[in-house]
């Protein structure tokens, strides 16, 4: 037998000066069930709350309703107060009689009637109500980093200096991802390796970090603070244990004649290869598909000049399979292939280049050693044009959002230019220069002020040569749209960063959501920037939308903070709000049908299937079965479950439906 | 159908399956339905165009299941009925021989249950002519009158629940109008409760319904239930594109896209 | 005779129409006392089980609300009630239960005014339409009866 306690707030006189709360404590009262019942000026003051713990002792109270403001401001403080007493703290419930009712009408006899429906209702509801417990959870304190770029390798290390084991899983052969190839970088430009390399060497020697390059994530399963990873280590084809990185096979290499990718196409490496000098490992890799041997079945070159008879053409890929309790999704961006813009002519004349790979004609390390010299002749360009938003903001052609780097990083390759190549003139064609970021705003009037770049408002329409010149026609939408036409020796399109191709693919491997660019989704757009919609799976960098690399370090130490937050105890505590499936004893084992309607409408993969079988080990039954780490408590599968197989605790159809019979009878 | 005593005795002796659903002559002109364990009976197979009924309805039936493994006589409607059970993860494909009777009487052997979804897609869901008419008709009502109008139609329903035994999609172990934790429907056959369970009934199957009739013609008092689900079939085209089992869709209602288009939540 | 007071029973959902709906009690703007709400984690989890019981229980209106689109706290919860309410309307028109009397919205945590207009013009409506006498013809029923 249920024994209710209703406890009636006035709140001072919030609540008593529209609803009579002494006739709808009085009223409760009478009802069948409720045991206790009193009106009182602050129940959520000290002495309220003793009222409700001793009333608790005193009468035994099963269920107290509290009615007073709304559950979204007091719910936790009566929960505890009820549990402090010894009542099972999901036995209490409140009615809002504040903010949806005394507030909202006034003072008459059928505002006091709504206080009394709605204390009814929830009466019904708690004596439905059942003790629920905090789900635990254990937590396996390992993180698995996906890509090694600076997001992936901050985090990384942010994780292993608190103390818990990192696995850094990256897809190339070395750390380091697009900071690596950046010359300079904004608004300070202090070289980008300097600051870099320093950070890639720690990750390598860190003893909480274990590195695995030219390693491709295969399956995830399970669930936050137990998940069962699979990577796929590619073959390098050497042994990294004897290997070590003298560099003899990559000068014997005979095959020398391969675009760089390091090097954006720029310039050449050989098959096997170490993608660049400061690489963290600095171990080569056979590129299987340039080599001779492996195309060919002749060379070995490289097998021959090994001092260590490291190189192994037979290897194959290895699958490895990990735990780990957090995940943090750090696999960046990539450019937009300027050649989806036929005008201006990339691919066709070998001086329009993209930023990207300006960078590595900036940099120090480059093809150029540092020198701006243009691809087709090496001459330095005395007229250099940037064309900001190749293919940013255009809905029509390219893609319908900022890049949000490119007005920073064209502002910086102008300046870069004009420090090397104190003579030449550039120009810049913008929409907007949207420069929003500490010290921003002032690089870009530095470079407009104190390097003299030139800056044109409007779009680039045509480039073409002629005369040995890059013809670049546009206007200048400052000047009534007057046509300019400007004679450039060499072009650098700003091409829109984009989502790495097979991010979606990564996605769905790990079930967490993308939005139609295919960059990761935040589980929320402002309170939740670096979670995703599946627990334990967090977000930095790039990979969920353009950013530079202070907002992607920041975000990174985010991700990582959100991990360590996780790793900081032994057990997960969740609450008890969620949905389960029903178990009965055999022959009927549960009413679920195996349809799996619910499990195609839970937003959070929560339910997966449980095979019952009987005493031979013959499965008999497939049914759904919940993961109460991953369940938020929506209850969308509740209401699709046709056999009613599947239930919400805290409120459940019982609930809900005394909820709406006790609502609807107050005569 | 000699082809398909033929198959069907060469699948049992082989014993590549235990039972095989077919149909048989029944009473009268009618026919029924037949579960063949042993070779001798096979002759007993028949197909034509009195085959109507809905043998999917055994596929999930757990006596049929203690036979073995079945083959079963697929006439279109049971096709699609297959496919549904399919995608709602009832049947698998190494648990069933699919015996395909196409419209012109031809047996088909099928490979897959892909290779089921693509015959099919050369034989959509189509709403006969006169019952869209009849739904407009309906439609048409002033409101109270089609309340009327319905609240008569379901009035000879006394709930026994051929309606729910035919259709191959009610294979749930426990109906949620046996549920009394808590009481959904009114129990007894009064005109709420009939309401009810109609309504209950129809959302069910929304989506899922593949417009066998099995439900129809399993009823003894011919009550136009029908209507609901052909309607909801029609709102499904209408609202979320065309409908028919897929094995790579969800199903309707337990999938969405942000942008569907409504015009009445403010 | 006094006026019709319309019962009307409102699903709405924890994170934006509950909210909402606080907002609109500190902003103390007024609406009708008709409208009384329990709450669901999500608009996901309203069964249309239940409207059809509301109304077997002699509601005369029905209001659901929840998070308007892209604002689910669970992401997509609101998406599949959205399509379940296509279907359920479709249903219910078919059968000629009066579809006026169920009002759907989208109200967000920052709508306090919004739930209030959704209130009072439900309220209204159903003021218009009347008691649901035909639908309470049929519940009432046996069983009323039969607990007296
Ligand atoms: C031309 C240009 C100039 C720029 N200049 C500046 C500047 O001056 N200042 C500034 O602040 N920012 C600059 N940026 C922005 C900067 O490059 C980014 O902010 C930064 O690189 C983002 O780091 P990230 O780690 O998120 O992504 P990335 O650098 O893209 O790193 C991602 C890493 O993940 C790896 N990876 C990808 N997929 C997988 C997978 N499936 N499995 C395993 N590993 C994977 C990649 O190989 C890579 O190593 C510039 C960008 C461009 C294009
Ligand atoms: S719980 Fe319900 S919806 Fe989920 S698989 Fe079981 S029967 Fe189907
Ligand atoms: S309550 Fe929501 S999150 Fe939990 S299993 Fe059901 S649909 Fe998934
Ligand atoms: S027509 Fe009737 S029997 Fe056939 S699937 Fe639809 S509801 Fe079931
Ligand atoms: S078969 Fe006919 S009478 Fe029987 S429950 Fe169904 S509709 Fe009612």
């Amino acid at each position: 037998m249920s024994k209710i306690g209703v406890f009636i707030c006035h709140c001072g006189e919030n609540i008593n000066a529209t609803v009579d709360c002494a006739r709808v404590a009085k009223t409760a009262g009478e009802l069948e069930g409720v045991e206790y019942s009193i009106d009182y000026k602050y129940m959520c003051s000290d002495p309220g709350q003793t009222l409700i713990k001793q009333a608790i002792k005193e009468k035994g109270l099963t269920g107290v309703v509290v009615g007073s403001c709304s559950p979204r401001m007091h719910e936790p403080t009566f929960r505890k107060a009820c549990q402090e007493a010894g009542l099972n703290p999901f036995m209490c419930e409140m009615a809002n009689l504040r903010e949806h009712c005394s507030w909202v009408h006034d003072k008459n006899e059928a505002t006091t009637q709504k206080a009394i429906d709605l204390v009814r209702t929830l009466v019904e509801k708690v004596k439905l109500n059942k003790p629920l417990y905090s789900i635990k959870v254990p937590v396996t304190k390992t993180a698995l980093v996906i890509g090694g770029g600076i997001a992936g390798i901050q985090a990384s290390l942010d994780i292993a200096n608190a103390g818990h084991q990192v696995i850094l899983v990256e897809k190339d052969p070395s750390i380091g991802g697009h900071m690596s190839q950046l010359s300079e970088t904004f608004p300070t430009l202090d070289c980008s390796q300097c600051i870099l390399t320093p950070r890639m060497v720690e990750v390598a020697q860190h003893p909480n970090i274990k590195l695995l390059t030219y390693a491709e994530l295969e399956k995830l399963e399970g669930s936050i603070g137990n998940f069962k990873a699979t990577i796929r280590k590619k073959a390098k084809s050497i042994d990294e244990n004897l290997c070590n990185g003298c560099g003899t096979c990559t000068t014997k290499c005979p095959t020398k004649k391969i675009p760089s990718e390091f090097n954006t196409g720029l310039g050449t490496r050989t098959a096997i290869y170490v993608p660049f000098p400061q690489a963290v490992p600095n171990k080569p890799v056979i590129d299987k598909e340039n080599c001779s041997y492996y195309q060919k079945g002749k060379c070995k070159v490289c097998e021959k000049v090994c001092p260590t008879g490291a190189i192994r053409f037979d290897q194959e890929d290895e699958l490895v399979e990990i735990e780990v309790g957090a995940v943090v999704i750090a696999t960046g961006f990539n450019i937009m292939q300027p050649s989806e813009f036929p005008e201006y002519g990339y691919g066709k004349y070998k001086d329009v280049i993209t930023g990207l790979q300006f960078e590595r004609l900036a940099s120090a390390s480059g093809p150029t050693l540092g020198e701006i010299r243009r691809p087709s002749d090496g001459k330095i360009p005395e007229k250099i044009v940037f064309v900001a938003c190749a293919g940013s903001r255009d809905p029509a052609k390219g893609i319908p959002y900022c890049s949000k780097i490119c007005c920073m990083y064209t502002a910086k390759h102008a300046m870069l230019y004009q420090h090397k190549v104190h003579h030449g003139k550039s120009y810049i064609f913008y929409m907007d220069i949207r420069a929003a970021g500490k010290n921003y705003e002032e690089f870009v009037r530095r470079a407009i002020v104190d390097d003299e770049v030139n800056y044109i408002r409007g779009r680039v329409s045509k480039i073409y040569e002629e005369n040995g010149k890059l013809i670049v026609r546009g206007v200048d939408t400052l000047l009534n749209a007057k046509p300019v036409e400007i004679e450039a020796d060499m072009v650098v399109l700003a091409s829109a960063a984009i989502a790495n191709p097979g991010a979606e693919e990564l996605a769905q491997k790990m079930h967490v959501s993308y939005d139609s660019y295919h960059f990761f989704s935040e589980a929320h757009p402002k309170l939740k920037p670096v979670e995703t919609n599946t627990a334990g799976i967090f977000l930095a960098g790039a990979c969920q939308a353009p950013k530079d690399i202070p907002e992607t370090v920041s975000q990174a130490s985010g991700a990582a903070s959100k991990a360590i937050i996780l790793f900081s105890k032994d057990e997960l505590s969740r609450d008890p709000l969620i949905a389960v499936v029903n178990r009965s004893p055999a022959p009927v084992f549960s009413t679920c049908v195996g349809c799996f309607m619910c499990a195609s409408a839970c937003p959070y993969q929560a339910i997966g299937e449980e095979l019952i079988t009987n005493r031979q080990g013959k499965v008999i039954k497939k049914v759904a079965k919940v993961n109460p780490g991953l369940c938020q408590g929506c209850g969308t599968c509740v209401a699709f479950c046709r056999s009613k197989s599947i239930d919400i605790q805290g409120y459940s159809n019982e609930q809900m439906c005394a909820e709406v019979v006790a609502l609807l009878n107050n005569d | 159908m000699n082809e398909l005593i033929k198959k069907a005795v060469a699948l049992l002796e082989s014993d590549s399956v235990q039972v095989i659903i077919g149909y048989a002559e029944g009473t009268g002109t009618r026919t029924r339905a037949i579960f063949i364990t042993r070779t001798a009976d096979c002759e007993n197979l028949i197909f034509d165009s009195r085959c109507v009924q809905n043998l999917a309805v055994y596929l999930t039936k757990s006596e049929i299941k203690k036979l073995g493994k079945p083959a079963i006589v697929a006439p279109i409607p049971v096709l699609r009925s297959i496919l549904q059970l399919a995608v709602e993860n009832q049947i698998t494909e190494n648990d069933l021989v699919v015996l395909g009777i196409t419209p012109q009487s031809e047996l088909v052997d099928f490979e897959s249950f892909a290779a089921i979804e693509a015959f099919l897609s050369t034989h959509q869901i189509v709403i006969e002519e006169k019952y869209q008419e009849t739904i407009r008709e309906i439609k048409a009502m002033p409101v109270t009158e089609r309340f009327a109008y319905w609240v008569k139609e379901l009035e000879p329903c006394f709930k026994c629940y051929a309606c729910r035994a035919a259709c191959p999609l009610c294979y749930c172990t426990r109906c949620t109008v046996d549920n009394n934790q808590p009481q959904w429907i009114s129990v007894a056959s009064h005109p709420l409760g009939n309401l009810e369970w109609h309504i209950m009934r129809a959302m069910h199957l929304a989506g899922r319904c593949t417009d066998c009739e099995a439900c129809y013609n399993a009823c003894p008092m011919s009550i136009p239930i029908h209507l609901l689900t052909k309607n909801m079939l029609q709102d499904v085209t209408e609202n979320f594109g065309t409908y028919g089992p897929s094995l790579d869709k969800l199903n309707t209602l337990s999938s969405f896209k942000p942008d569907d288009k409504e015009s009445f939540i403010r | 005779m006094t006026e019709f007071e319309p019962k009307i029973i409102a699903f709405v959902c924890n994170w934006c129409t509950y909210a909402g709906a606080d907002l609109t009690g500190t902003s103390r703007i007024k609406y009708a006392q008709n409208v009384k709400i329990v709450r669901f984690p999500c608009t996901g989890r309203i069964d249309f089980m239940l409207l059809l019981k509301s109304f077997g229980e002699g509601a005369d209106g029905i209001i659901v609300s929840g998070c308007h689109p892209n604002d689910c706290h669970y992401t997509s919860g609101n998406f599949h009630a959205r399509r379940r309410w296509i279907m359920f309307r479709g249903l219910l028109d078919m059968l000629g239960i009066d579809v006026r009397r169920i009002q759907y919205s989208w109200v967000s945590a920052a709508e306090g005014a919004k739930w209030a207009d959704i209130v009072n013009s439900t309220v209204n409506t159903i003021r218009e339409l009347g008691p649901y006498t035909e639908y309470e013809k049929v519940a009432g029923y046996l069983e009323k009866e039969a607990k007296q």
